[in-house]
């Protein structure tokens, strides 16, 4: 709506922009000051940059001797639960990385490999660091399965075929109680301590439409959210209710991109859209029947890919919209 | 304590939480549109429907292009970068998984191994069936659910095993489906599962059927084996009953009817409708060959003694599930055969008639004689009331059969039929109204119930009648019902003029039962010289390939199929294939080796079967229920003794044959008839094989089914000759079986000729899929072929192979008829699981009384369907009215022939298996209790083996 003015608001007290060489899609929050941001550049060399973030100057400060080389787009990135000294990246494989403030750089730590074939990989879609248990990361891979690493031993905890189709986002909820959304069509649930079963709470309507993200609300495990692949709609389930979301969110104009919930809220819920709006959404207690609308909106200068809500600055929510990263107050 | 902290923290966290604003800095407040700006909402709609017209978007979002084309991405950053989904570990639905036949794609039992997105390519059709998930897997395979991305829809594939004996008998269930769909019920109102499709692929039949929800036996134990409702309990009968017509109309005992095989629908527009589902034992009523039919609890007292039986076992089924719906446990839950008469006798208070004892083969397992001979002769005895037969104690049983029989437990104690549903307990806090209404409608449920579980066949009410009663027309009760008289049929029959030819005889020959005493009998005046009773006469006749045409099958003799490749392509296809001239050679080899009565056989040995044909001196193997009339010549009675007794045991004649030297095994007395048809029939051929397939199938065939099936084969006057009007009196239902044929009877004679011709197509693969009794046994081959000989072991499996691939080709052929049977059906609903708490209004429904239906089902999918019962009762009484009209029609040639065709198989298969049919344990799986066939987990339980560890 009020575009022109909130673009003339960049670089003020409420947002602060930084302009990377390249396309951003990945982007990471640490639990202090640290941000990483990933390239999408198409080619076998992509970046991960290291920068710090300033709430109080409201700067953002690039280190670039943090900053790496990463083979292809990083499909996700993370820092320990923890430590900013930590950073995991997926994308081929499963890479770990140490930040070190001492030497001012950055050193592989580890790569996580599963594959019999040196020929053939199965890249990585996402993944997500254990918050109760750091030594656990869960990837989720086109090959249809779900993997749980145990950090330490540098082992696969446990292999799933999780999906029928390639996985594409993965979460956990607990210690040991993680979700995977999929190319199915299907999310479910999954219980390390019966590794038998999974449970599937919700389908898209449409079997072969893939749900791309999946964010598990931590402050209110009841509620996670899901988005499909080509559609404005962010699905809100109740993993009491399965099968049957409980909201539809559907005020963005164009396909929804990301989704992150509030990390210190339990009914809050942000989203970001190729219709270049990042909308904040309060899960009401009762819809109205004419459905929800967003509580407030911003509107970025092109489509927004990434979106992530800070949980050290839970005032903060950063987005990526083509070579920029934008951190906005909310 | 810490529960407590947590509880008395989370409020405050959830206020801080939701007290939580943004401040809007950044972002701009979104002030929720007043009705003028709604009034814009079209245009962003529009715009968010098409944001392309909006913004120029040349690719897709980083989000899609790093997941859903993250390969091609890659490939882009890395010419060299290389994804093999093949590569990817498969979940394995088939256990075990280890391909160890058919060139790795079957494991060792033959079935195929299945992983999720398997796909299963009906490559005639170009059509795929993706593999979702295992909805069950029995002895005669597995039955995937499966997408079809044509239709949008999921539906349930039968994946048959590899095996002879499994592919022949699911072509009976093919070939009876798509009739009953397509003649008799094109419009899905008669509650009978839906066949889509069917193809081989991987040398596996595979059948495509509606996808369905639950099974009643599922739905039962959901409400933890309460009784459902009686308003539920009406709701189904009326729908089974619906279903049951139309078997009857179309002469078809589906011969395991039971709770698991009824399965609610998943449709949401029909509501809670029910369907009948595997046909994979049912046969014609014309056709009854198999003694060991119908699961347990369902079996009825004329099938449990080895009587004749006909569409009333059916109703006896029904019967044990209306009873079962209402008690949530089976009426007869007889550990044994013996305690299963125990149990009915108990229960209902009286025992089979004496008619049906003097008859019946196993009385003497279960009675003792306490009158005298003559008694029984004159039926004396029953008419002044008293049995001469009485039930074997425990003590005498197990003095007979030197063992001890299996009783089970007793769930309602000594208490009959009429105590049992009156104490039935009633839903808690009923009000007293409400009891007294429900304890009406418990009356009406008792009397319909003693409709239906009646010993005496004959008096057993019909479909139709069982429809009309009080109970489920929800009409009060006020008095015993008596059911109007069944549409007779007897006018149709009785037109038929009674020709005593010589020649005639022959049908009776080639159709005599072990299993039919009864009908022997009747049957035995148009053919005096057959010794009926020393040599049962359906298993020891033989007939050959009368042309000569046996080409090269004598090597290959234990397995269908062999006989050069046309008559391959028949065998496997056969149950529609328009196609075949080959009728010479096909025809050629019919062995007749079947016997209706396995019990019977094990005395007389089923090897004794083989047919020799004369003029070729070759003889025929497999095709098992070949009539020998086929090659009769008119007046002129061949006696052919063939194998050998004792031989081959309860195996298969065929097997004989497949040594290759069929008169070296063969000793007893088969005895054909060889009659040429042909004078009568411009087209020789034709009719001896066609008539080949009726005599064939229909070892208890009464004499106006063999008459009929003369009609077909274009030469009335045999009809007349055969027909024997006596004895439709004597059966009671008998008259309805033959109602296709007997409608071409009327066809003018001018029809004949194409008739016939049609129906040699049909008939000469019939002929040519007659199994070796071995095809149909499924312990056959793991067990008596490694007992006897190795090498017929892979002679048929060679066999087996080379015919499926001629096979292929000849599925297009035979498409051609099924292809509308698809096309023509409605859309499947994908299926949507009830859930637990679904399954929990079920349970709540179980103690409703009638009339609350709506309010019991609110809360589940179901509900739906229950508001509108009394809308789907489908049978409507015009319909049974019409019945008979309806017949005539259905009498056109085409369709003869396609019964033929299905009649061959299912016959050949059991008889000689006896006891160890394969229907008996394949199908319990399928159906069986625990793993049902088409039900889905309730969703929120709804856990499922779907993924499986790598590590």
């Amino acid at each position: 709506m009020e575009q022109t003015s909130q673009e003339s608001q960049l670089g003020s007290s409420n947002s602060v922009t930084y302009e990377s060489p390249y396309p951003i899609y990945g982007m990471a929050f640490s639990s202090s000051e640290r941000v990483a941001l990933g390239s999408f550049i198409e080619d076998y060399t992509n970046r991960v940059d290291i920068l710090s973030f300033n709430p109080e100057t409201l700067s953002l400060s690039p280190h670039p001797s943090l900053s790496f080389d990463h083979p292809y787009p990083p499909t996700k990135l993370m820092f320990h639960p923890t430590s900013p000294d930590l950073l995991a990246t997926s994308g081929d494989f499963l890479r770990l990385w140490e930040l070190r403030d001492s030497s001012s750089s950055t050193h592989p730590l580890s790569l996580f490999n599963n594959s019999k074939t040196s020929d053939f990989c199965a890249p990585l879609t996402s993944f997500d660091w254990n918050h109760l248990d750091p030594n656990r990361i869960a990837t989720s891979s086109i090959d249809t399965t779900c993997t749980i690493w145990d950090l330490h031993r540098s082992l696969v905890e446990t292999q799933l075929i999780a999906h029928d189709k390639e996985v594409y986002d993965i979460a956990w909820g607990e210690a040991r109680v993680f979700a995977s959304v999929s190319a199915d069509g299907s999310v479910r649930i999954f219980d390390l301590r019966d590794k038998e079963h999974s449970t599937i709470i919700y389908e898209s309507p449409h079997p072969d439409t893939p749900l791309l993200r999946l964010a598990w609300n931590k402050q209110d495990l009841r509620y996670m959210a899901t988005i499909l692949m080509d559609s404005n709609k962010v699905v809100i389930l109740d993993i009491r209710s399965p099968t049957t979301p409980v909201a539809h969110l559907d005020r963005h104009r164009a396909s929804v991109n990301a989704i992150a919930w509030a990390p210190h809220a339990s009914s809050h819920i942000s989203s970001a859209a190729d219709d270049t709006q990042a909308l904040i959404w309060e899960l009401p207690t009762l819809a109205s029947p004419s459905g929800i609308d967003p509580i407030c909106m911003y509107s970025a200068p092109s489509e927004i890919n990434q979106l992530q809500w800070s949980p050290t600055y839970p005032d903060w929510i950063a987005i990526a919209f083509a070579n920029k990263m934008q951190l906005l107050k909310v | 304590m810490d529960g407590v902290a947590r509880a008395e923290e989370q409020p405050r966290s959830r206020d801080l939480a939701s007290g939580w604003r943004p401040r809007g800095s950044a972002f701009a407040p979104c002030i929720p549109k007043g009705p003028d700006e709604q009034e814009e909402q079209p245009n962003s709609a529009a715009a968010a429907e098409n944001p392309q017209t909006l913004r120029v978007v040349v690719r897709k979002p980083l989000v899609a292009r790093l997941t859903k084309e993250i390969v091609e991405t890659y490939q882009i950053c890395n010419p060299q970068f290389k994804y093999s989904e093949d590569l990817n570990p498969k979940r394995f639905l088939t256990s075990p998984s280890v391909g160890v036949l058919n060139d790795g794609y079957d494991n060792v039992n033959s079935d195929l191994i299945l992983t999720v997105n398997f796909v299963l390519n009906h490559l005639e059709k170009n059509k795929r069936y993706i593999v979702k998930d295992l909805l069950g897997h029995g002895t005669f395979g597995q039955v995937a659910k499966c997408w079809d991305s044509d239709t949008n829809s999921f539906v349930a594939v039968k994946i048959i095993k590899n095996q002879p004996a499994y592919y022949q008998q699911a072509l009976v269930e093919v070939t009876i489906l798509t009739t009953l769909n397509k003649k008799y019920d094109p419009e899905d109102k008669h509650h009978i599962v839906r066949i889509y499709d069917y193809f081989v692929y991987q040398r596996h039949l595979c059948i495509c059927f509606e996808l369905l929800d639950t099974n009643l036996y599922e739905l039962i134990k959901m409400n933890h084996f309460r009784g459902l409702s009686l308003g539920i309990v009406q709701l189904f009968s009326k729908q089974i009953l619906c279903g049951l017509a139309l078997l009857k109309e179309a002469g078809i005992i589906h011969c395991d009817l039971k709770p698991e095989n009824i399965l609610l629908c998943t449709s949401p527009v029909k509501p809670a409708e029910i369907k009948v589902i595997d046909f994979g034992s049912a046969c014609m009523e014309n056709r009854t060959v198999y003694s060991y039919i119908q699961s347990r609890y369902y079996r009825s007292p004329e099938v449990l003694l080895g009587y004749q039986y006909t569409t009333a076992i059916d109703m006896w089924s029904f019967g044990c599930i209306v009873a079962e719906l209402f008690l949530g446990l089976p009426l007869f839950p007889g550990a044994s055969e013996f305690d299963l008469l125990k149990r009915m006798i108990e229960i209902l208070g009286g025992q089979p008639p004496d008619y049906v004892l003097r008859d019946a083969k196993n009385t003497s397992k279960f009675f003792k004689c306490i009158g005298s001979l003559q008694h029984i002769e004159s039926s004396e005895s029953s008419k002044n009331g008293r049995s001469v037969y009485q039930a074997l104690t425990v003590e005498e049983y197990e003095a007979r059969e030197s063992k001890k029989p299996s009783i089970g437990k007793e769930y309602f104690n000594h208490m009959n039929l009429e105590e049992i549903v009156t104490n039935y307990p009633y839903r808690k806090n009923l009000p007293k109204e409400d009891i007294v209404k429900e304890s009406q409608i418990r009356l009406a449920l008792i009397d319909f119930l003693k409709g239906l579980v009646e010993f005496d066949p004959a008096k057993r009410w019909s479909p139709f009648q069982a429809s009309k009663h009080p109970f489920v027309t929800g009409e009060p009760f006020i008095h015993p019902y008596s059911p109007p008289p069944e549409t007779p049929h007897m006018p149709v029959v009785q037109n038929i003029k009674v020709d005593n030819h010589p020649g005639g005889g022959h049908w009776f020959a080639a159709g005599l039962s072990p299993n039919v005493p009864g009908k022997n009998r009747a049957s035995l005046y148009s053919s005096p010289h057959f010794p009926m009773v020393q040599h049962p006469p359906a298993n020891s006749y033989g007939s050959v390939g009368s042309h000569g045409s046996y080409n090269d099958s004598v090597g290959l003799g234990s397995s269908y199929g062999s006989y050069g490749e046309s008559s391959n392509m028949f065998a496997y296809y056969s149950p529609i294939g328009p196609s075949g001239m080959n009728m010479h050679n096909q025809s050629s080899m019919s062995m007749l080796g079947n016997s209706p009565d396995a019990r019977r056989r094990v005395k007389y040995q089923p090897g004794n079967g083989l047919g020799i044909s004369p003029s070729a001196g070759n003889f025929a193997p497999l095709p098992l229920g070949l009539s020998p009339s086929q090659f009769t010549p008119p007046s002129s009675y061949s006696q052919v003794s063939v194998g050998s007794p004792g031989h081959y045991g309860p195996t298969s004649p065929a097997r004989g044959t497949s040594h290759g030297s069929p008169l070296g095994k063969s000793a007893a007395v088969s005895q054909f008839n060889r009659r040429k048809n042909w004078g009568h029939s411009g087209s020789p051929q034709s009719q001896e094989t066609f008539s080949s397939h009726w005599h064939g199938q229909y070892p208890d065939s009464s004499s106006h089914t063999e008459g009929t099936s003369q009609a077909l084969g274009s030469s009335p006057s045999y009809l007349q000759s055969n027909s024997n009007p006596g004895n439709w009196k004597q059966r009671g239902t008998g008259g309805l079986s033959a109602n296709q044929n007997i409608s071409c009877l009327i066809k003018p004679s001018v029809n004949m000729n194409s008739q016939s011709t049609e129906s040699v197509h049909d008939s000469a693969e019939v002929g040519i899929s007659l199994p070796d009794p071995g095809d149909w046994d499924p312990n056959y081959s793991d067990e008596l072929l490694l007992q006897e000989d190795g090498s017929d072991e892979s002679c048929l499996t060679t066999e087996f192979g080379r015919s499926m691939n001629l096979g292929s080709t000849e599925t297009l052929a035979g498409f051609g008829r099924f292809n509308h049977v698809s096309s023509s059906n409605t859309p499947i609903i994908m299926q949507r699981l009830n859930g637990p708490s679904q399954a929990f209004t079920n349970v709540e429904m179980g103690s409703l009384p009638a009339h609350d239906l709506q309010s019991a089902y609110v809360p589940s999918n179901m509900s739906k369907h229950f508001h509108l019962m009394p809308h789907i009762l489908q049978n409507s009484p015009s319909r049974f009215g019409h019945q008979s009209v309806q017949r005539f029609s259905h009498g056109r040639p085409p369709q003869g022939a396609e019964w033929n065709q299905f009649k061959i198989q299912a016959p050949s298969g059991f008889s000689s298996v006896g006891p160890r049919s394969p229907r008996n344990n394949s199908f319990t799986t399928w159906g069986r209790r625990m793993n049902h066939p088409v039900s889905s987990m309730p969703p929120t339980s709804r856990t499922r083996k779907d993924y499986a560890r790598i590590d």
